[in-house]
């Protein structure tokens, strides 16, 4: 339906004309429509702040738009929720061996989780998130520092712009259009707390030359046996699969693949360890649980030792007590045969 | 860098010291296929130790060459080995071959 509109007698429009020279539109009479009043929330309740960008996306100091951004976000996620990470020097690897090398990986992951399952452990199925990179080396000890050295304040980040009970008068920390007060990754903040910073980090040494990353998304020191000994095994303790179990993994190409990849090292919980530490922590047996049992067992001969010990304390002054009493009842004994001689 | 004449690497260093930067490049120069054409033997030593890095080469002539990886840097090194590898190509093609 047309909008039923009138044009104005030339009357009216020349006093319009008159009244607001500015509009050089044509100017429509409408309908005056009346504002209903505002409520009562309108009216005891200030309008919430509005923030000028998504909180997904807070203006970042770094150019979002390049890779190597992009790729720091990246790393620095990687290495905030990945607590065991191994690091490779890879050296002149083909396209054909990598693929090898992790086919065989995936394939011993696969076997752990169902050993898993079958030992009665709940399915927690981590051969997918389990993985080889190939990692940017100044970008990684970039992401590196900030993940390790930035640690901003537990500032009032809970003030949310769209919650309604947020006064309009707060100030709120994703707001500033300079971006001063953003922590996030890419923030000035991050930059420049961790710019002047270049060698500090125990991992920085390693961090140069050609490297890859196998990343476990939990310590597992099943997983993580199982890897090494598919990726350098060390015959004790990470026996490499035989050939009839393990056809696959002595094929030319993963062979000649695995020559050239070199274990540098480890970060499990953010600690930095080499490649004997790494293999100590590949060898906990059981896992986690494992190693709460050594620990219940330990704690249990220590609980034995002390109840040994103060008990031993005890008797001990028992005796000593006792000796003491004997001494002196002696004392009294011959002080009071000397009075009666008296 | 020439690879061709080399028959022997072995290296020794310590990741964990940045002065063993020379020697992991001069690992990751080697061509492809190296371990086909020339025996390669990498010892890594604990974190602890501060044993310098050592890079030891042997040619197809017999040569040793013992670098020092740290004093040279890896462009050193590779000037180095071009160096003998340059002269060996040269008597290779003088002969004929």
């Amino acid at each position: 339906m047309l909008p039923r509109v009138h044009t104005p007698s030339k009357a009216i429009s020349s006093i319009l004309r008159k009244r607001r020279p500015v509009r050089s539109q044509r100017q429509y009479a409408t309908a005056a429509a009346i504002t209903p009043a505002a409520s009562h929330e309108q009216m005891t309740r200030s309008s919430s702040p509005i923030a000028r960008y998504p909180l997904t996306q807070p203006p970042s100091y770094k150019p979002p738009e390049f890779r190597k951004s992009q790729l720091l976000r990246q790393y620095a996620s990687l290495l905030r929720s990945t607590p065991l990470m191994l690091l490779f020097q890879h050296n002149n690897l083909k396209a054909n061996e990598w693929v090898g090398i992790r086919r065989e990986l995936s394939a011993a992951l696969k076997k752990v989780d169902a050993a898993r399952v079958a030992a009665g452990h709940p399915p927690e199925p981590l051969e997918d998130a389990i993985k080889v990179q190939i990692i940017q080396t100044g970008i990684f000890a970039a992401a590196l520092r900030v993940v390790e050295f930035f640690k901003p304040e537990s500032q009032s980040a809970s003030l949310d712009p769209t919650d309604p009970a947020t006064p309009s008068s707060a100030t709120v920390p994703v707001f500033t259009k300079s971006g001063d007060e953003l922590t996030h990754t890419l923030s000035k903040a991050a930059h420049e707390a961790v710019a002047d910073i270049r060698t500090a980090h125990a991992l920085a040494p390693l961090l140069a030359g050609p490297l890859a990353v196998l990343t476990f998304p939990n310590v597992s020191p099943q997983h993580m046996k199982a890897a090494l000994s598919i990726l350098s095994p060390s015959p004790p303790d990470f026996p490499a699969p035989t050939r009839r179990a393990n056809p696959g993994w002595h094929d030319a190409a993963v062979q000649s693949g695995l020559q050239k990849l070199l274990l540098l090292g480890a970060r499990v919980e953010g600690k930095v360890f080499d490649v004997d530490g790494t293999k100590w922590v590949g060898s906990i047996d059981g896992g986690l649980d494992g190693l709460r049992a050594q620990l219940v067992a330990m704690l249990q001969g220590i609980g034995g030792g002390v109840t040994n010990t103060l008990e031993s304390a005890g008797r001990s002054l028992y005796f000593t007590v006792e000796g003491r009493r004997t001494i002196l009842e002696d004392e009294q004994k011959e002080a009071s045969g000397e009075t009666a001689k008296q | 860098m020439i690879t061709k004449f080399i028959t022997e690497v072995s290296t020794t260093f310590n990741p964990f010291l940045p002065r063993a930067k020379t020697a992991r490049l001069f690992l990751s120069f080697l061509p492809p296929n190296a371990r086909q054409t020339m025996k390669v033997d990498t010892k890594l030593l604990p974190r602890a130790s501060r044993d310098p890095s050592l890079l030891q080469l042997k040619f197809k002539d017999g040569k040793q060459m013992k670098l020092d990886a740290e004093k040279l840097g890896i462009k050193g090194v590779v000037e180095e080995v071009d160096r003998h590898s340059r002269i060996l190509s040269r008597q290779e093609e003088l002969n004929g071959n």
